[in-house]
């Protein structure tokens, strides 16, 4: 008998205001005892649902509405919630994403871990869990506010092992932590289960980091598992054309050619009853039976796959590939510059009753914006890259240094030379879901900067709308300019920003952390985007990141920041294969990669 | 997602608009809706509902309730029935006005000190605390005894310009959250002015604060008229509930048997309290889709 087994289980949201959605539809699996086994979907695919219904966590309107759980010979869909309390966080346990949020505010971290002891009867040495994850006991002592995050989502792990639990759940733990934190977590976390032999079942979109850890892997899509097999397998030979897509969205961004491939369309509608394969339509290989039947999880190879192949996948071409393939990038001589930034500083006074410190957030940087060309700024949360971003786009004044856009000291701009300005300088922005107004139409979006800016009369600004939504890729355009953005799916939301920044014309692109938000499988198709535009438009682009992958693809030229300095900057090639600075090496070097686990 | 998508949401189901369902479809709300439509109604067709003019005392004084006049007469001789269905008139209008009136002041002084911040946010920010300590009562007493016109939007005025600080205060919490989001500065971006982004841009993302803020003004309000009419501030040219209970107080009505006279009016007005206070459970589902799951 398996430690965990999920038999037949479906959950069902019923909203009163609209559809019902089977968000997760009769899956079944096991995890036994000590094994780690990954959950790998994009976002809607139903993991975190299944990972709550697992726990019995879902609150309303969604419900279990089939199907069972048996935890160590407990039936966790049918217990009562009294039988359930001495089971949570003994034997079973959790962190999830936002569990650095989870910890109380108002107390100390050593006083939440008394709280679990007591709660359960338990002994425990609180100041030996921190050890565990590299934390000083210290810490014990501090309020949740006084740490970092990744400080916060250790102190979690901890918690979550403080009763020795059987089973840890682990819903995206290290999402939104930078690269460098999460592996020192993930480092952790391996070096803790070799020693403490607890399951996990590890819920995460990053395929790089759900690879690199765990021993087995299953694939959700729609609802459903698609694939299911050990990793190194996967890796070697995925049976299911969707893994087969999302592997393709990853490269060793040190690797000679790089390539990404990407998935394009979106999920289907699980309000509506799904007849025939529910990926046939994103799919590269569909048969004519993809329609009408709807393959079963059968074995194949040294796992179970959902298709009608049955994980025997036809060669298919890369034609959706997108490679970074600019060889007259090296003949042409650059153009002049657009923006020039000289050694500018930025200094933050923060006052704490009487005393006033002085943050330096960027520290004498210099760099040139070229028309057709992109330069990114690498570097981990805090380094001061978005102040730089911020910077050029004249939202903060340099405390010394200078930022120029041709003659202009963009430095000294107010009013309306300022708004003048940002004619020529517009913004992509990081979350598609915040930057687009929930109650105003994509066509007002795009009318805006078109009225303003260029001065087009209504009719014209809606023509030229529709033309910026087909050069984005939004076809047929009349379709989109009068829907809101929460009829809209996160990739194309993006791309409705990335229109209305290139409504006014501008010569130079802010684009912030762009694809971050974004599923990994339409990633790539995104950066082909911005790509294509600065190229075939003569834009000088200031691409954000602290991907590494990202910035080989899309970058000329990279610039990796430190708290606020430059350490190390040249030509994207160069800089990211042969890095020299330790600290470039050190982001490089906290990738997952794919190929450890082989 | 805010009240006005879930009310999208909610308006494919039927043809009624989208809040309407919302609001319908909570229990207490529903109850709630009823009663206020009850009493706009009674108010709306006074002059039809009433059986006597609420002026007219030429009727025996200090009647008790029956056949002829069913809640009795005043000790002047007045029909009580009658003066209690006009009564709901005052009521209502000022209710509405001095809610409407307050509810523009608080956003005005609201959404200015939360978007511009800085020193105007500190100077607004000064009075708008400042209104919020002064004892309300005490102020109304004296700027409703001492003004040198009288009537009922004398009332009116006097109600909003002590009642709107509160809703200042929230709004402008909420412009404070709102003004950092990133479509505002894709507006600023887009070369918008300061004005419209606050109207087009932001107005439309708390419309259900602001009825939520309207609806509690208003009860502030009909509270406030029934105080000061008790008291004797009132409109001394209009029949209201408040001025009946001042009347029957004066008149002596516990004394000589005349409880309809006493109770009447104190019962209207708490079933008006009543109705608004239940639709503001229904409201509160508009701004929080999470509650209306239940």
């Amino acid at each position: 008998m398996a430690l965990l087994e999920v038999r037949e289980l479906s959950v069902t949201y019923r909203p009163r205001d609209a559809a019902h959605v089977h968000a997760v539809d009769r899956v079944g699996f096991d995890v036994d005892e000590g094994e780690f086994v990954g959950l790998l979907g994009e976002s809607g695919c139903g993991k975190s649902t299944l990972g709550n219904a697992v726990l019995r966590l879902l609150d309303k309107p969604a419900a279990i509405s089939g199907g069972s759980v048996v935890f160590d010979g407990v039936d966790v869909t049918h217990a009562s919630e009294e039988d359930l309390r001495p089971l949570r966080w003994a034997r079973i346990s959790t962190v999830f994403q936002s569990s650095m949020n989870a910890l109380n505010p108002v107390i100390t971290v050593g006083a939440q871990f008394d709280d679990a002891f007591r709660a359960h009867d338990a002994q425990g040495d609180a100041a030996a869990l921190m050890e565990m994850v590299a934390l000083d006991p210290d810490v014990l002592r501090r309020y949740p506010h006084e740490l970092s995050g990744g400080m916060r989502q250790r102190a979690a792990l901890a918690l979550a092992l403080a009763l020795r639990p059987k089973f840890v759940l682990l819903d995206e733990p290290t999402t939104g932590l930078d690269v460098v934190v999460q592996r020192t977590i993930l480092d952790r976390l391996r070096e803790l289960r070799a020693e403490l032999g607890f399951a996990v079942l590890f819920i995460s979109h990053d395929l790089g980091t759900v690879m690199e850890m765990a021993d087995r892997v299953m694939v959700m899509y729609a609802g459903e598992i698609v694939e299911d097999q050990p990793a190194a397998a996967m890796l070697t030979r995925p049976l299911h054309p969707y893994t087969r897509g999302l592997l393709g969205s990853y490269a060793d961004p040190r690797a000679a050619e790089v390539s990404v491939d990407y998935v394009p369309g979106r999920p289907p509608d699980l309000s509506r009853e799904q007849t025939g394969c529910r990926f046939r339509e994103r799919c590269p290989v569909a048969v004519a039976a993809c329609a009408t039947t709807h393959p079963p999880l059968a074995p194949a190879g040294p796992g179970a796959v959902r298709c009608v192949l049955g994980g025997d996948l036809p060669e298919a071409g890369q034609a959706r590939a997108f490679s970074p393939d600019r060889p007259e990038l090296t003949t042409t001589a650059p153009g002049e510059p657009v923006v020039s930034v000289r050694e500018v500083v930025k200094d933050y006074r923060v006052r704490r009753g009487w005393r006033t410190t002085v943050t330096r957030a960027v520290d004498r940087v210099s760099f040139d914006l070229r028309p057709g060309r992109v330069t990114a700024l690498v570097g981990q949360s805090g380094s001061g890259k978005t102040t730089l971003a911020r910077l050029v786009t004249g939202i903060e004044r340099p405390t010394s240094g200078t930022v120029a856009f041709g003659d202009l000291d963009v430095g000294g701009l107010r009013g309306r030379r300022l708004t003048r300005y940002r004619r020529h300088v517009q913004i992509v922005f990081q979350d598609p879901f915040a930057a687009l107004n929930p109650t105003r139409t994509v066509g007002y979006a795009l009318a805006r900067p078109l009225r303003n800016h260029l001065g087009l009369g209504e009719r014209a600004a809606v023509e030229k709308a529709a033309e910026l939504l087909e050069a984005v890729g939004l076809h047929p355009a009349e379709q989109y300019l009068d829907k809101l953005p929460h009829q809209l799916s996160g990739g194309q939301r993006q791309r409705v920003v990335i229109a209305r920044a290139l409504a006014p014309e501008p010569s130079v692109l802010v684009a912030d952390e762009p694809i971050s938000m974004l599923d990994v499988s339409i990633r790539a198709e995104i950066l082909q985007l911005l790509d294509r535009l600065a190229r075939d438009r003569g834009i000088a682009m200031l691409y954000i990141t602290h991907d590494l992958l990202s910035a080989r693809l899309l970058a000329d030229e990279v610039i990796v920041l430190r708290d606020g300095r430059v350490v190390e900057s040249g030509p994207a090639l160069r800089v990211i294969r042969h890095a020299e600075h330790a600290y470039t090496k050190l982001l490089l070097d906290s990738i997952p990669t794919l190929t450890r686990t082989l | 997602m805010t009240a006005e998508l879930a009310a999208t949401e909610a308006r494919r189901a039927t043809r009624l608009p989208g809040w309407l369902v919302i609001l319908w479809r909570n229990r207490k709300c529903r109850i709630g809706l009823v009663m206020l439509a009850g009493f706009v109604l009674v108010g709306l067709l006074a002059p039809g509902l009433a059986p006597y003019e609420p002026r007219d005392d030429s009727f025996d004084g200090s009647l008790p309730p029956g056949a002829g006049h069913w809640l009795g007469t005043t000790a002047r001789g007045e029909d009580v029935l009658s003066q209690l269905i006009y009564g709901a008139r005052i009521s209502l209008v000022v209710g509405l006005a001095a809610g409407a009136l307050s509810t523009v002041i608080a956003l005005v002084v609201g959404l200015t000190s939360g978007y511009l911040g800085g020193l105007v946010d500190e100077i607004l920010s000064f009075f708008t605390n400042l209104a919020l300590v002064v004892p309300v009562l005490p102020l109304m007493i004296t700027l409703a005894a001492y003004s040198p016109v009288k009537g009922l939007w004398l009332i009116v005025a006097v109600i909003s310009v002590t009642g709107w600080a509160y809703g200042a205060r929230i709004k402008r919490a909420q412009i404070i959250s709102l003004r950092t989001r990133d479509y505002v500065t894709a507006a600023k971006f887009a070369g918008d002015s300061t004005a419209r982004i606050i109207m087009k841009e932001i107005m439309p993302n708390m419309t259900s604060l602001v009825v939520v803020g309207f609806m509690g003004a208003c009860l502030g309000a009909i509270g406030g008229e029934a105080g000061l009419a008790f008291l004797g501030l009132g409109d001394p040219a209009s029949v209201s509930w408040g001025a009946m209970l001042n009347q029957a107080n004066n008149g002596g009505a516990m004394l000589t048997g005349q409880w309809a006279w006493l109770v009447a009016p104190g019962l209207a007005f708490a079933g008006l309290m009543i109705a608004l206070t239940l639709v503001n459970f229904g409201v509160d589902a508009l701004s929080n889709p999470h509650l209306r799951e239940d």
